[in-house]
């Protein structure tokens, strides 16, 4: 089975972003950029899936040049060889525009399945994994928790809200969004890395032609700081009444 | 006849039929010892080159040599009893070289020392006192083996040590008799064959057992690794660690074949003691065992058959192993690189350890919360930030930064600083020093994380660093020196004692501390007394049972506080139940992982605990009030 996961390299969630000066990115040199933590999960799903039947993992990943990091981690976990998009300035495209470039590169390699995270954890539209299916005319299944190959295809577990889960059964070749958490990551190794570097990359270029974006990015912002307190006055019967009495109306967590 | 002039009888002559047969009998014995010798000399010699090792600092080396080896120091001192009568046993057999070589050489007419000449009579004479001892210590060695039986010796009785205990004893008495016969009489000449038989039956067992330790282990000890467990550097792109018999080194098999089964390294491993599999002493008898079955340069996993994974996993890297061996075996190089061999080619399968290596990967600290945290308590303790101009770096590690009792820790030592009017600050940006994957072999995210503090460090041109915390100290100081150059760094104990007389000081009787000796201040750094100072400005300071060199792990070590439910006992709860039954008020630590173990350990106890508190924590409480900068005072 040939896999291909695409991978988005995202800034680490320790990061301490500060908006750049155009007002819709941000400020790249303060952070560290790291593995979208879903295609992390995407990527061990694929290797496992190529543990138990055979064939190949290749890692799809578009961005600039620091994207090497990120593409050299998932060859050290275990896939098999990598495709590098140059892209530039991809936090200015919409969704569609990034799926056809990802689109433009997987097509020639005819893969059985295509898998990437649900979403990234920096925009985290949910988007392009679903597009992607759509230009490359392959069924889909987002959030998924768990895959299994089956004579005629796959057996998918998915996440509903609620603690519900759907099971479906889909015919290959297919496109996946994997949900964090359906299995356990494998850690990066010594080896691994060693191993990576004589794995292929192969650098494309992205195509020029990515179609007039369906959306614009207006601004980004900081989230502002909301955080209230509220003294209870009154005597203690009384307010673990009003304090129950707001834990279920105004926080909703009972 | 019993003659009385007590001059050592020999022989006068001996017929060519019995120079033959001695030859004979020399000959065979010389080579049954080098047939199982040889081959293990080869084992040692056809294994890899040690990476990293060079035979410097040789003064040391004749020291340690001087001390362990010839004056028994740490087979005296860890075990007095056994520990002397070995000595007298290993004395008596220094001081027979010369008597056996004369002995043998006067069967061929060509004795060099005189019986009745000064320096043979003397040299005979003081002989005889090490004969007496040497056979009253094995005397000993052979009652404690068979009848005391201490369980560290194993189960099984070994009736090989018992044949070398009766060939010892013989030696020595075949010896001695002939002081009270006559040369020429058919007793002398009976002892002296006697003597030479038990001398030529002793040779070639030795290859052939543990007492292998009595030709080896005098260059163990003088090769060892320079430092307390010190972690060879991988070389090349196929050194993971200690994968296969190919990466066993000529060191870890010298050490390997040296070992005297003594059972020490078990007596005081914490995982030993509270039923791991763990055994330190079987881990080198495995690694042993592999040697004479596959060999060294071989590429049969060394993990396995021989030694299990899942005891490898179990050491806490307490060192009391490596720190308690006499014959100069170091375990921890060891252990730590079967661990490298299994996590470097991922072999090593444990959803906490993959779990901890993840967080590690990406973000900053060993217990997995978000950088934004550690900013929030420096300035909710208003910590000052490293800008170069002050002093000290203060280094807050993983604890400090993030868990609330290291956090407490950290404030406390803050205020202590500040009464001493000690400039320091703290950096903006900190990741976990790497111990925790060091000691569980994961190179790769170690390296990752030496090289990015290192480079925080120099970026903020940091000169001094002082931590509250051990494992910091150690891998700082000793294990970064792989990648770069760490600037000095001490522990807070150290620096406190320093100031020892400006701290606050409390009457001896205001409260008993039992003091913990962390293993990574102890037996890594070798600072016993430093932490005991500081604490004795707070109250009378006592040693539990097993203290200093000999003090017992808190169980966090090694990475393990880490790797979820141990199994058998809990290394923290014996711990902690040996401290509290002390009966001190208080239970003082100077590591925060050890204080954090303690109090799950003490939390999870039915019966009243004392309290627990750091060394830091000790001072800082009698700091006078008014002196306190802590946020919250200076608001009021």
């Amino acid at each position: 089975m040939k896999i291909i996961v695409a991978i988005k390299q995202v800034p680490e969630r320790d990061a301490q972003v500060r908006i750049d000066s155009g007002g819709k990115w941000i400020e790249e040199a303060d952070v560290q950029f790291g593995m979208n933590e879903s295609d992390a999960y995407a990527l061990e799903e694929g290797l496992q899936l190529k543990e138990k039947h055979g064939g190949e993992v290749v890692v799809l990943s578009a961005g600039p040049e620091r994207v090497g990091t990120t593409i050299r981690e998932a060859l050290a976990k275990g896939a098999d060889r990598a495709i590098h998009v140059n892209a530039d300035n991809l936090h200015a495209l919409d969704a569609l525009a990034v799926a056809r470039i990802l689109a433009e590169a997987i097509k020639p390699e005819s893969p059985d399945l295509v898998l990437t995270g649900l979403q990234s954890d920096d925009i985290g539209l949910g988007q392009t994994g679903v597009i992607l299916a759509e230009l490359l005319g392959m069924p889909h299944a987002s959030l998924i928790l768990t895959v299994e190959k089956t004579d005629s295809g796959l057996k998918v577990k998915r996440e509903l809200e609620g603690g519900w889960f759907q099971n479906i059964e889909m015919p290959l070749p297919a496109v996946l969004t994997i949900q964090s958490g359906g299995n356990k990551l494998r850690y990066a190794t010594l080896m691994g890395i060693k191993r990576a570097k004589t794995k292929e990359v192969r650098r494309v270029d992205a195509p020029q032609s990515a179609g007039a974006p369906s959306s614009l990015l207006d601004g980004i912002s900081v989230p502002k700081k909301q955080r209230s307190t509220q003294m209870i006055d009154g005597d203690a019967r009384q307010a673990a009444a009003t304090l129950v009495e707001k834990l279920k109306f105004e926080a909703r967590i009972l | 006849m019993l003659s009385l002039s007590f001059t050592l009888a020999e022989p006068e002559t001996f017929a060519l039929w019995e120079k033959i047969l001695l030859a004979a009998l020399i000959i065979a014995s010389a080579a049954l010892f080098w047939r199982r010798f040889g081959v293990v000399l080869d084992r040692i010699l056809k294994s890899k080159k040690d990476p990293g090792f060079h035979l410097g600092n040789l003064g040391l080396r004749v020291w340690d040599f001087v001390s362990e080896v010839i004056m028994q120091s740490k087979v005296i001192k860890q075990r007095p009893l056994p520990g002397l009568a070995h000595a007298l046993v290993f004395w008596g057999f220094c001081a027979f070289a010369l008597v056996t070589l004369n002995h043998l050489a006067s069967g061929f007419g060509v004795g060099f020392l005189s019986p009745v000449g000064t320096f043979g009579r003397f040299y005979f004479w003081l002989a005889a006192v090490f004969a007496l001892a040497c056979a009253a210590g094995i005397l000993g060695l052979f009652l404690r083996r068979f009848f005391v039986r201490p369980r560290w010796l194993g189960k099984k009785l070994s009736y090989e040590s018992g044949f070398i205990a009766f060939l010892i004893f013989a030696l020595m008495i075949t010896y001695l008799a002939a002081f009270f016969t006559t040369d020429d009489t058919p007793a002398a000449r009976t002892l002296w064959w006697a003597h030479t038989l038990c001398l030529l039956t002793f040779l070639p067992i030795i290859p052939h057992t543990k007492h292998l330790h009595l030709v080896l282990s005098p260059a163990t000890v003088f090769l060892s690794r320079e430092g307390f467990s010190a972690i060879p550097p991988l070389v090349g792109d196929e050194d993971f660690g200690l994968v296969a018999g190919q990466d066993l080194t000529q060191i870890v098999s010298l050490q390997a074949y040296s070992c005297v089964e003594c059972g020490r390294c078990s007596e005081h491993c914490p995982a030993t003691n509270t039923g791991k599999i763990l055994n330190p002493k079987e881990i080198i008898l495995g690694v042993r065992a592999y040697l004479n079955d596959i060999g060294p340069r071989t590429e049969e996993p060394l993990l396995g058959k021989y030694n299990s994974q899942e005891a490898v996993f179990q050491c806490t890297t307490c060192g009391s192993c490596e720190f308690q061996c006499p014959v100069g075996i170091e375990h921890l190089p060891i252990l730590v690189g079967l661990r490298r061999g299994a996590v470097n080619t991922g072999t090593w399968e444990d959803d906490y350890g993959a779990k901890l290596f993840n967080q590690l990967e990406r973000g900053s600290n060993a217990l997995g919360i978000g950088a934004a945290e550690r900013d929030k308590f420096i300035q909710k303790e208003a910590l000052p930030i490293f800008d170069g101009s002050q002093e000290y770096c203060l280094w807050l590690g993983c604890m400090g930064g993030y868990d609330p009792k290291g956090r407490e820790i950290v404030a406390a030592f803050a205020r202590v600083m500040r009464h001493l009017g000690t400039s320091f600050g703290v950096l903006r940006k900190e990741k976990c020093t790497g111990d925790p994957v060091r000691r569980l072999g994961n190179d790769l995210v170690f390296q990752q994380l030496a090289e990015a503090n290192l480079e925080i460090l120099a970026q903020s041109k940091v000169k001094k660093i002082v931590t509250i915390c051990p494992h910091c100290v150690r891998t700082i100081q000793e294990d970064w020196k792989a990648y770069g150059t760490p600037p000095p760094i001490e522990h807070h104990s150290e620096f406190l004692a320093r100031y020892a007389d400006r701290l606050p000081k409390q009457s001896p009787d205001h409260e008993t501390i039992a003091f913990h000796d962390p293993c990574y201040l102890g037996r890594y750094r070798n600072v016993y007394d430093e932490p005991r100072a500081v604490a004795a400005t707070a109250g009378k300071v006592i040693d539990p049972p097993r203290a200093r060199e000999r003090s017992f792990c808190c169980g966090a070590g090694g990475g393990l506080v880490f790797l979820g439910e141990e199994t058998g006992e809990r290394v923290s709860q014996v711990r902690a139940k040996e401290l509290v039954d002390t009966g001190a008020t208080t239970i003082g630590t100077a590591c925060p992982f050890c204080n954090s173990m303690f109090r799950d350990a003490l939390g999870a106890s039915n019966e009243p605990a004392p309290q627990l508190l750091d060394i830091a924590q000790l001072v800082a409480r009698s700091l006078p009030t008014d002196q306190h900068s802590s946020p919250e005072s200076l608001k009021k």
